[in-house]
């Protein structure tokens, strides 16, 4: 039998770990155009910490994404080799927009589970009320 | 003090069933996007009643939990918000329900006693 504050704590830790997500992501599309940047990762795990509820949830550990980076064609660019090509960024927009979308409706749905907690504690408590 | 009645103990028992299945609400909608996470439920009220009955509504058996599995994602979880959204509805009505019920069965004591 785990209480209401053990449920709002677990909706928290979801939050918690969508809105980092999102700062990766952020951090992805703003260095969209960084030569040699590599895309940020990381997946979420069970929360371990001594006191941590059951089921609660953290981000990961950040890897990199290893994949190759894109090749762009630009003599001009102070970075080309003799070729004229330099390394840019392996950062997809259109994966980093999905991927911000998708924390956003996570982090949506967290949100109304801990109102809906909310609720049915403040209604135990009227209980109390005459 | 009013455990005795079977009414106020039987709707305690459901409003700590709903809870509890809120709380797995909120763990499964955490773990939405935990790689290899699987949707867990608790039995429905009427099964653990059931199961209970020698022993009455207050030793409900709440720490048994089932597989709730939506369709698995490619990095096999198998929570779907959308049927996490309907159970946390469902736990959220079934609680408020039960507190009624305790309300007006209170009323009822409190009319009785002529207060």
């Amino acid at each position: 039998m785990s209480g209401f504050s053990t449920t709002l704590e677990i909706a928290a830790s979801g939050m918690r770990g969508q809105s980092e997500r999102l700062r990766l992501v952020s951090q992805n599309i703003a260095n969209a155009d960084t030569p040699g940047y590599q895309r940020k990762t990381a997946s979420f795990e069970a929360m371990t910490a001594i006191g941590a509820a059951e089921g609660a949830v953290r981000l990961g550990r950040v890897n990199l994404d290893q994949s190759a980076l894109a090749v762009i064609y630009d003599p001009s660019h102070p970075l080309a080799d003799a070729q004229g090509n330099y390394q840019g960024s392996n950062v997809d927009l259109v994966i980093e927009i999905a991927d911000a979308r998708e924390a956003q409706r996570s982090y949506e749905a967290n949100l109304r589970v801990f109102d809906q907690v909310r609720q049915m504690s403040s209604s135990l408590s009227d209980l109390l009320r005459r | 003090m009013f455990q005795s009645l079977e009414i106020f103990e039987l709707a305690t028992a459901r409003a700590r069933h709903a809870s509890e299945r809120q709380t797995l609400v909120a763990r499964n909608v955490a773990n939405a996007d935990t790689p290899g996470y699987r949707a867990q439920d608790l039995p429905s009220f009427e099964e653990a009643f059931r199961a209970s009955s020698p022993n009455g509504p207050a030793q409900l058996d709440l720490a048994r939990r089932i597989d709730a599995p939506g369709p698995a994602s490619p990095n096999g979880n198998t929570v779907s918000l959308e049927l996490e959204m309907v159970r946390g509805v469902d736990a959220q009505r079934s609680h408020s329900r039960a507190l009624m019920v305790y309300q007006s069965a209170m009323n009822v004591l409190r009319t009785s006693l002529g207060r």
